[in-house]
């Protein structure tokens, strides 16, 4: 009688393993370099460059919508550094689970600055993203390659 | 009694203080305008109008805008538009004599410099003549007029007379027109060697044009002028007595773009056409020609298609299409763009010299950055097409825009150019023998669709 991949735990276990590193990579990447690209002018990574990207980021949500400029200003002035800190957190597996919550969070926060200017598509990627930071957490507890992993209960 | 915010500046001075801003501020527009002694001096030149229609009063309000013109007198054979021409200009601060011949005008205002034609196209010879043999210049509207035998008398009338004329083929002198034939064509080269143009003027159906019942001319005045009724006076456009059909009223200023841009006349014409939708016109209501013009490099075949039941397929332009690229012109900035083909060399060294300008928005322009986006960055070596096409298909053709547009009235270089031509500054940019040869090539056409056929022009056609 033959055995199912399925009911073998061990396969179980690698499958759920492979897949939440899969999401892990790619978010993390993902979200390193979205924090990048927000230091990036006509080709040169600057911070000068990043402070010009971001003021034009909230005084244009502030433009287009009900959210006041000191809201706007505060969180895109801390987006990039956190999108940085972030995607490197979930790259190299450190409190994946604490991680992946708080980057979620952030692409929650910044789908929402897109609803105030009724940016639709964009809403729709970052919808995307934050099911695929739920479904990693769901996988969370499968987390292998990790330089500081969550405890598993 | 309480202390006014302003010592010494009380009420009664604020009423008047306020009365005077008031009226500076709805005199403005006024003011704007140039006034009819504005500096003053010896080139102040007096003109006088023939014509209070449509296109008279076009002329008038880009005239207006124009220093050092006075003017003395209108004449137009109906009081609706007499009196409407006449209270224009006074209200912009001239004084014009306003008669209902113009005979009696020509022979009653001493002084006169130049005269502006904006009546019907049967009736622009006689005026015209008359106007130059009273000493005067001339300025006519186009087309130059409905037989080429009435444009002959008025190219002889000028040179007799030693007086200046010139048609209202205005595009000559729009600074974009200018532009695209002088430097992108004729210095740059851009479309390297020209094969093909086409051109159009597709209109969206129109009514007739009413009047006031109470403002009807009698019947002895129409037929003292030559019109048969007040409708016919009122739509003279349609009917074969006074005018040239679609393909002189509108067609001719695009044709005469043909002329000037290839800077030769046509060989030959083939034409259709019919009325087939205004029952009650005589022209025809759709015409498409195509003429060939003999240029140094070679036979360039273009098309001409006026349709006065759509405005579908792009509105009105001309289109000159050569090996290397191609001009898209229109009077309309919306409608102009410049494309290069692949196998052209690169035009980033005319970007350099203002030539042409890579497009800020519409066709060939990128995407629009919203306000709370970053520009984006283009990778070195990334592609700048982004679509795929089929193998047979060439390469997609790269837009361009014109950096030169026209920020006055659409007539109101062309009318400078004639004032300045009179103070002697410069030279005519459409003299007549020129727009002679425009009223040929665009009368043809009309003898092409009765004929059914192709015909052909002699060089003495275009000339007196």
């Amino acid at each position: 009688m033959s055995e199912s991949s399925s009911s073998n735990p061990a396969a179980c276990r690698f499958e759920f393993t492979a897949a939440f590193l899969l999401l892990r990579l790619f978010l993390g990447l993902r979200t390193f370099l979205a924090g990048l690209e927000k230091f990036e002018a006509g080709g040169r990574y600057t911070f000068a460059n990043y402070y010009a990207n971001m003021d034009r980021m909230a005084s244009g949500i502030t433009g287009a919508s009900f959210l006041p400029l000191w809201a706007t200003k505060n969180f895109a002035h801390s987006l990039g550094y956190l999108l940085l800190l972030f995607g490197a957190l979930i790259l190299l597996g450190i409190k994946s689970r604490v991680s992946l919550t708080l980057t979620g969070l952030l692409y929650v926060g910044l789908a929402f600055g897109l609803m105030a200017v009724q940016e639709s598509d964009g809403i729709a990627w970052l919808g995307v993203y934050v099911g695929m930071f739920a479904g990693a957490l769901v996988l969370v507890r499968h987390d292998r390659f990790a330089l500081w992993r969550d405890r598993i209960s | 009694m309480p202390t006014p915010p302003f010592p010494g500046f009380t009420r009664r001075d604020f009423l008047t203080t306020g009365a005077k801003l008031g009226a500076a501020f709805l005199a403005a527009p006024y003011i704007l305008r140039a006034s009819p002694t504005e500096g003053g001096g010896d080139d102040t030149l007096n003109v006088a109008l023939i014509g209070c229609g449509e296109q008279g009063r076009v002329l008038l309000n880009a005239a207006l805008k124009i220093p050092h013109i006075r003017f003395r007198a209108v004449c137009d054979i109906w009081p609706y538009n007499r009196t409407y021409g006449e209270r224009l200009l006074k209200k912009f601060g001239h004084d014009p004599k306003p008669y209902e011949d113009y005979r009696e005008l020509l022979a009653s205002t001493p002084g006169l410099d130049a005269v502006i034609v904006a009546t019907p196209d049967f009736m622009h010879s006689e005026h015209t003549c008359a106007a130059l043999k009273a000493g005067h210049h001339v300025y006519c509207e186009k087309l130059m007029s409905n037989t080429v035998e009435g444009a002959r008398a008025m190219v002889r009338t000028a040179r007799e007379t030693g007086k200046l004329l010139q048609i209202g083929h205005q595009r000559r002198s729009n600074p974009r027109y200018i532009h695209a034939r002088d430097h992108l064509i004729r210095e740059a080269h851009l479309l390297g060697r020209i094969t093909n143009a086409s051109g159009q003027w597709n209109r969206a159906v129109t009514e007739d044009l009413g009047f006031p019942a109470n403002q009807a001319l009698s019947e002895a005045t129409l037929h003292k002028y030559g019109y048969e009724n007040m409708h016919e006076f009122r739509n003279w456009r349609w009917f074969k007595r006074y005018a040239g059909g679609v393909i002189s009223d509108l067609g001719a200023h695009q044709i005469d773009v043909f002329n000037w841009m290839l800077g030769v006349n046509p060989t030959t014409v083939l034409a259709g056409g019919g009325r087939d939708y205004y029952t009650n016109h005589d022209w025809y209501d759709n015409v498409i020609a195509i003429y060939e013009y003999p240029t140094e490099a070679q036979i360039v075949r273009c098309t001409y298609q006026v349709l006065t039941t759509t405005s579908a397929g792009g509105g009105y332009h001309e289109y000159f299409m050569g090996d290397e690229g191609a001009l898209k012109m229109s009077e309309n900035p919306k409608y102009t763009k410049l494309y290069r083909e692949a196998r052209a060399p690169e035009w980033d060294q005319w970007v350099d010299k203002g030539f042409i300008a890579k497009p800020g928005s519409g066709e060939g322009a990128p995407p629009p950055v919203k306000p709370w986006e970053k520009p984006r960055a283009r990778l070195p070596g990334a592609s700048k097409s982004t679509s795929v096409v089929d193998v047979r298909e060439t390469a997609e053709l790269s837009a361009w825009d014109i950096p030169v547009t026209l920020d006055k009235a659409i007539h109101q270089p062309h009318l400078e150019n004639f004032f300045d031509s009179i103070r002697g500054k410069t030279t005519l940019n459409c003299p007549g023998e020129s727009a002679l040869a425009t009223a040929a090539t665009v009368l043809r056409v009309n003898e092409a669709v009765a004929a059914k056929k192709q015909l052909t022009f002699a060089p003495e056609d275009f000339t007196v």
